[in-house]
């Protein structure tokens, strides 16, 4: 037995029940370090005057703000599973012309900060925008608002949808369509067949997907600020920039609250698929196609406008910004290096890697061994995804800096070796993982969930030990779904902003701080050439994960 | 995509050496005489100073413009940039302590690169120095250096910021140190309301408009009189979400209370003002005659102008309302900086002569060193007549927002 495998089977040893003890403990302690910043949520609400906190809980403008963060989260999850759905059902079961590139291309708008896409939207569709002005000679002399609960719910739809698409691409490509045949022989009607067999097995690909949707949408500022729709995120960042930051940590406490629940109500979905039969794999699934017949060219349009709303309209936003930079904005400095590309990617690749490899216990636990306390660690996982990268970012800044000067000046021998965290890589990817772990838990799980259980038993009984039996077995079964989870955190990685400006180390320049800073002085044409670097290397990465599934 | 004024790097190494033997004496006296004055009491003890130069620096005097260093470098070159003053009073770079050593600057905002690239210009003017740069939005910077200093230490040993208000609250926050004397002591009290922080550049609140709708005259100055006047119906534009117009609707709401506030905001929204996404968009609708006229950072219409020379579009500016507000960007030491006799001096050199210069002629900012005039046809800051106002107060942004969203506006 190697050292490795001394390690895997310490983590997989068994109770008396058949319990891995030491693989709950590790995904415990996972959990615990991901949920660590709530702690200074806590904090800064105890500080908080008891009669103030009541007072700003039962402002009547909160109702409304809580009222209007529900109902954009219910309508862009609702719009995400409406345009998700049919697009994963086009590219996988039907003979769709030039599926593979629909597949990329509706999968791509991922690849585009949403806040980007609220900017490019803004100028191609708000007042004096690309759209106006193009009316204005034929006599339309206003066009709907692009700003408000709509423009909010459009954008946001637009660049969170493919969270759908891809999970419920991957369920129906291990859909097993025997399955169907059979309850059909059985007498079955389709419908039953339909609502008993199918939805069953994609149910748990729709709602991780839209379970993601509906977090980011609650966690996003950038869109709503933009688009001005107030909601927790927007008054808790204006909150923080007015300096009132025991009102923002209220408010952060109530934002969490509701990610409580929206986590209660996924799992409760989720549980249709406990004890549904799962399938070995996609090899059964895939020769069984839908022929579209006159559909085509309606299936071909909705498509196409798509990524033409998605991809054309913000690609020729950004040219056209990049065409039209004002030629007294170059020399004021401050031009775009490769370097901030590969800033972006290492660190991006760094935090993928660092998710995976957080992933795996948990979502093999919650996969393989259903308990309370598995699901509940499988949860907590979520928690940071909902929470706004701002408060996330001062919470680390209060946990980076105070850590430092609690432990003091070390010196060994006169060398100091005061170990410092803040402001430094490695915090830095914490936070990513902290953000978006639950994106490789949620790929991961559902793809340990396809493994046939019967086969790492086999290979128990011919001797294999179980670290073997994970590694020589089950590893090489969920490889794509860990790849996919982390080629997806990859890709979130590369666009956040907030907790990068919060806490990435002096000078280490990404692709996204560099448009911060260039667009926050209104100059848009140097926003381009890095936001389009952005969306290609992003693109590249989506490529990885769409081959990775097949 | 540096511009070519700014590639003048190597050369500027060169010039420097041959001056480097003054500088060099200079820094010997200032060693000798800043160790006499260490003995001495800074006059804020709890503070903790370790500033070690006081007494040290020459006084400012008047300068021909060759005496200064490289003037023309620093100077940045255009339309508006003809008829710079041949003399100047203030400190030069060269009269300064050289730069030794490695500093940490939170850097709010920035113009676009144009505050880092002064940095890293004045990184090259010497050897030995370095300065790492941290750029976020200032507010942002300002709370994480008060959460900072509150938990023990905070890595910047300067923050710098394209606003007031944000300077203003990390020193009400306890996490500044005093600015020594001659540090300040150029620059109008408007721009240093306490010795806690001081102003770089300030930008002012202007009335861009079109010269085919309203001749200078015609426009009011009072800012209350757009939201009644009806030759100002359907006119103008503005852009509510922009920090520098909330700065100026909070100077309002301080200086004239909530209500009139209130009322001029109601007022310009019945007169139809139209909304845009930044300053930039309204100066550029003034001059392509969408608008008749907007409300906005005097440098906005400078850019514009840059671009469309032949653009029917000028400034005019209110008088003593929060319309002609002048806010500034301002720089201040964090508290505990191991380094503050370098920090001292480096936002020294932000006040010089050439760094003054250098931002002015490629900004358009308002120059807070009073010799130094603006670009082009842009009244001097003395001409213009701010609001008596403390800048710090700028921090109380929330209200106003508030007030805003009450009102519709945001």
């Amino acid at each position: 037995m190697s050292v490795a495998d001394r390690v895997v089977a310490q983590f997989d040893r068994e109770d008396a029940d058949g319990y891995p003890v030491g693989l709950t403990l590790l995904s415990g302690a996972i959990a615990a370090a991901v949920l660590s910043p709530l702690a200074w949520i806590v904090i800064r609400v105890l500080q908080v005057d008891t009669d103030y906190a009541l007072s700003i809980i039962a402002r009547p403008t909160i109702v409304e703000i809580l009222v209007t963060s529900l109902g954009l989260v219910a309508a862009v999850t609702g719009a995400s599973i409406g345009i998700g759905v049919p697009l994963a059902f086009l590219t996988v079961r039907t003979d769709l012309p030039f599926r593979r590139f629909w597949t990329v291309a509706v999968a791509l708008p991922l690849v585009i900060p949403s806040y980007l896409g609220a900017f490019t939207f803004i100028s191609a569709f708000g007042p004096g925008g690309v759209l106006a002005d193009a009316l204005a000679p034929l006599g339309v002399e206003s066009i709907p608002s692009i700003y408000g609960f709509f423009g909010t719910t459009l954008v946001l739809t637009l660049y969170t949808y493919p969270y759908v698409f891809i999970t419920t691409r991957a369920s129906l490509l291990s859909f097993d369509q025997q399955l169907v045949e059979a309850a059909r022989t059985l007498g079955t009607t389709r419908w039953e067949a339909f609502k008993r067999v199918t939805l069953r097995q994609l149910l748990p690909g729709i709602t991780s997907g839209a379970l993601l949707v509906a977090l980011y949408t609650l966690s996003d500022f950038g869109t709503p600020s933009l688009m001005r729709l107030d909601v927790f995120t927007r008054v808790i960042f204006v909150e923080y920039n007015t300096f009132g930051r025991e009102t923002a940590a209220m408010l952060s406490l109530q934002l969490l609250a509701i990610t409580a629940v929206i986590l209660a109500i996924e799992s409760r979905i989720g549980d249709s698929s406990r004890g549904a039969y799962v399938g070995t794999g996609a090899s059964s699934g895939s020769d069984t196609t839908v022929s579209l017949g006159l559909w085509k060219l309606p299936a071909l349009g909705f498509c196409a406008s798509i990524v033409t709303l998605c991809l054309v309209v913000p690609v020729a936003v950004l040219t056209n910004w990049l065409l039209r930079s004002p030629s007294g904005a170059t020399r004021m400095g401050g031009g775009f290096e490769w370097q901030f590309a590969v800033n972006s990617v290492s660190v991006s690749l760094a935090a993928a890697v660092a998710c995976a490899a957080a992933a795996v216990p948990v979502a093999y636990l919650a996969a393989r061994h259903r308990s309370r306390l598995s699901e509940l660690f499988d949860r907590a996982t979520y928690v940071g995804y909902a929470m706004p990268g701002i408060v996330l970012g001062l919470a680390l800044v209060f946990f980076g800096v105070y850590y430092e000067s609690s432990v003091g000046d070390l010196s060994v021998f006169g060398a100091d070796i005061t170990p410092t965290l803040y402001q430094t890589l490695p915090l830095l990817i914490f936070a990513y993982v902290i953000r978006f772990l639950p994106q490789a838990v949620g790929s991961t799980r559902s793809s340990v969930r396809r493994v046939d259980r019967s086969l790492t038993e086999a290979a128990r009984m011919l001797g294999r030990t179980p670290a073997e039996a994970f590694r020589r077995v089950t590893l090489p079964l969920i490889a794509p779904g860990v790849i996919g989870g982390a080629a997806l955190v990859f890709l979130t990685t590369m666009k956040e902003l907030p907790a990068t400006l919060v806490l990435h180390p002096t000078g280490f320049e990404t692709l996204v701080t560099y448009i911060w800073s260039v667009r926050e002085s209104g100059y848009y044409g140097f926003a381009a050439v890095p936001a389009l670097v952005l969306i290609v290397v992003s693109g590249l990465s989506m490529v990885v994960i769409l081959s990775q599934e097949e | 995509m540096t511009g070519n004024a700014d590639d003048a790097g190597g050369d500027e190494h060169r010039t420097v050496s041959t001056r480097r033997g003054r500088r060099g004496f200079l820094k010997l006296t200032g060693g000798v005489t800043g160790a006499a004055a260490l003995a001495g009491c800074l006059g804020n003890d709890d503070e903790g100073s370790t500033y070690s130069r006081e007494g040290s620096i020459p006084d400012a005097k008047t300068y021909a413009a060759d005496e200064l260093f490289n003037i023309e470098e620093w100077r940045g070159s255009g339309p508006l940039i003809d008829d710079r003053p041949t003399e100047y009073e203030g400190r030069s770079m060269l009269d300064l302590p050289d730069l030794r050593g490695e500093l940490t600057i939170y850097l709010g905002g920035g113009e676009g690169g144009l505050y880092e690239n002064l940095m890293r210009r004045i990184q090259h003017t010497y050897r030995d120095f370095t300065v790492d740069i941290r750029k976020a939005p200032s507010s942002q910077h300002a709370n994480t250096i008060v959460e900072e200093v509150n938990a023990g230490q905070s890595p910047a040993d300067i923050f710098w910021a394209i606003d007031a208000g944000s300077v203003g609250i990390v020193s009400e926050n306890d996490a500044t140190v005093e600015l020594p004397d001659h540090l300040v002591s150029e620059i109008p009290d408007t721009y240093h309301p306490t010795d806690q922080w001081v102003g770089t550049m300030g930008r002012a609140r202007s009335i861009p408009f079109n010269t085919n709708e309203f001749s200078k005259s015609e426009i009011p100055n009072d800012i209350f009189t757009f939201a009644r006047d009806p030759r100002f119906d359907n006119a103008m534009g503005w852009a509510p979400t922009y920090g520098a117009f909330q700065a100026f609707v909070t100077a309002m709401r301080l200086i004239n209370g909530e209500s009139e506030a209130r009322q001029w905001l109601n007022g310009m929204q019945d007169q139809g003002v139209g909304t845009y996404d930044n300053e930039l968009v309204v100066a550029n609708r003034v001059a392509s005659g969408e608008l008749n006229a907007g409300f906005g950072n005097h440098y906005y219409s400078r850019l514009v102008y840059e671009e469309r020379p032949d653009a029917p579009l000028d400034l005019a500016f209110t008088q003593a309302d929060a319309g002609a507000l002048v806010n500034c960007s301002g720089a201040e030491i964090i508290k505990n900086t191991p380094n503050e006799t370098l920090a001292v001096d480096f936002i020294h050199h932000l006040l010089s002569i050439e760094a003054q210069e250098f931002l002015t002629t490629r900004g358009y900012e308002y120059p807070l060193l009073p010799s130094i005039p603006p670009v082009g046809d842009l009244p001097t800051i003395d001409e213009l007549n701010p609001p008596e106002f403390d800048l710090s107060r700028l921090a109380d942004l929330e209200p106003t927002l508030q007030l805003m969203r009450e009102v519709g506006v945001l």
